[in-house]
């Protein structure tokens, strides 16, 4: 996974300064948010790695007094959706998406709770094998929304795209997620 | 029959992205409602689980990420533009300095030390005063002019001459 590279001026003592500060409150939030992206550690390290050089190279853009970690996830983000593009889907398995609609509406059946079960039980890795089922970019929501607890808004802001795109695919990669749940805890028993 | 909330709504309200009005009417409804209430507990519950297999998959940086990143970060070369320009900042920057600091030294007093006196009166003065101050003396003949009014009004160029010339005048008045 490589950066283009671009001629930057000689480093100052304050770039590298802003540089070490970043990987050492940061890196490693950014390293895990990579490796729940890729889903791999060698991705995980290349993204991570590729987004410092973006933040030293960039770091006079950086605004104090906003989030630095949204602005990372950001260039994770773009990085990872660029290196996407450049692999043209080797790095993923395409589930496509389901497009039926999520909404239930009438009547609803008291719902069986299989992810409660998964709570309790080994939850990690099925539900870690679910996310790896979803598309790149579903991934992606579910990370921000669930995990790193973002809002529809800051997420619309680190992926570059509009709120109800967020809303969507969230409730699509959700539906998706509770499916595969389901079905794993059906083969299982 | 009451129509049931839909997931969707739901996610949003787990994700607490609902307006109030519309957040309230699903809070009201959740406690009148046990289907919908078992659908939010399992909305609410896949959050949790994503957020426990998070933390239950939370890796270090590895030390090697870290140092592929000053390693590259230190491999990064100044393009041919870039090196040039650093080049030249020196060769411009020193002269320009050199000039500012001899401009400075030289408009400062600290340049012409030696140019800095007391403040000087031209003789002139003492001369007009002098004849002025005789002009008012009731014990000088009025009779006789003063030369050294003549002299101021013959020459100011001359001070020399002109000072010679008054003390001659002088001298044949007391005569």
């Amino acid at each position: 996974m490589g950066v283009p590279r671009r001629p930057v001026e000689p480093p100052t003592a304050e770039q590298a300064a802003f540089l070490e500060r970043a990987i050492q409150e940061y890196g490693k939030a950014t390293y895990n948010f990579a490796y729940r992206l890729t889903q791999n550690e060698s991705d995980a390290r290349d993204l991570t790695q590729d987004a410092f050089i973006r933040v030293y190279r960039a770091w006079r853009s950086f605004q104090p007094g906003t989030s630095f970690l949204s602005w990372i996830y950001r260039i994770v983000t773009n990085l990872y959706r660029d290196e996407l593009r450049r692999r043209k889907g080797r790095f993923h398995e395409e589930i496509p998406e389901d497009n039926a609609p999520q909404e239930f509406g009438g009547q609803r059946p008291l719902a069986v709770t299989p992810i409660e079960d998964y709570v309790e039980g080994q939850l990690s890795e099925p539900l870690s094998q679910a996310l790896q089922m979803l598309s790149p970019e579903q991934r992606q929501v579910v990370i921000l929304a669930d995990i790193e607890e973002y809002s529809y808004q800051e997420i619309s802001e680190i992926m570059g795209c509009s709120i109800g795109t967020v809303r969507s695919r969230l409730h699509r990669a959700r539906a998706l997620l509770r499916r595969l749940i389901q079905r794993q805890q059906q083969q299982q028993r | 029959m009451m129509e049931h909330l839909t997931t969707d709504t739901l996610t949003d309200y787990v994700h607490g992205e609902l307006p109030p009005a519309e957040d309230a009417l699903v809070h009201a409804h959740l406690q009148a409602c046990a289907a919908c209430q078992a659908e939010f507990e399992l909305e609410t519950s896949l959050s949790e689980a994503l957020r426990t297999a998070a933390r239950d998959e939370e890796y270090e940086l590895p030390s090697m990420v870290k140092a592929r990143i000053w390693e590259a970060v230190r491999a990064e070369r100044p393009s041919p533009f870039a090196a040039f320009a650093a080049f030249l900042r020196p060769a411009i920057a020193v002269p320009t300095a050199a000039i500012l600091i001899v401009v400075t030294y030289f408009a400062s007093p600290l340049g012409h030390p030696q140019q800095v006196h007391a403040k000087t009166v031209d003789a002139m003065y003492y001369l007009e005063q002098h004849a002025a101050e005789e002009l008012q003396n009731p014990l000088i003949e009025r009779n006789v002019s003063s030369p050294i009014l003549e002299t101021t009004e013959a020459s100011n160029n001359d001070l020399t001459i002109g000072t010679r010339t008054a003390a001659a005048a002088a001298l044949d008045a007391v005569e």
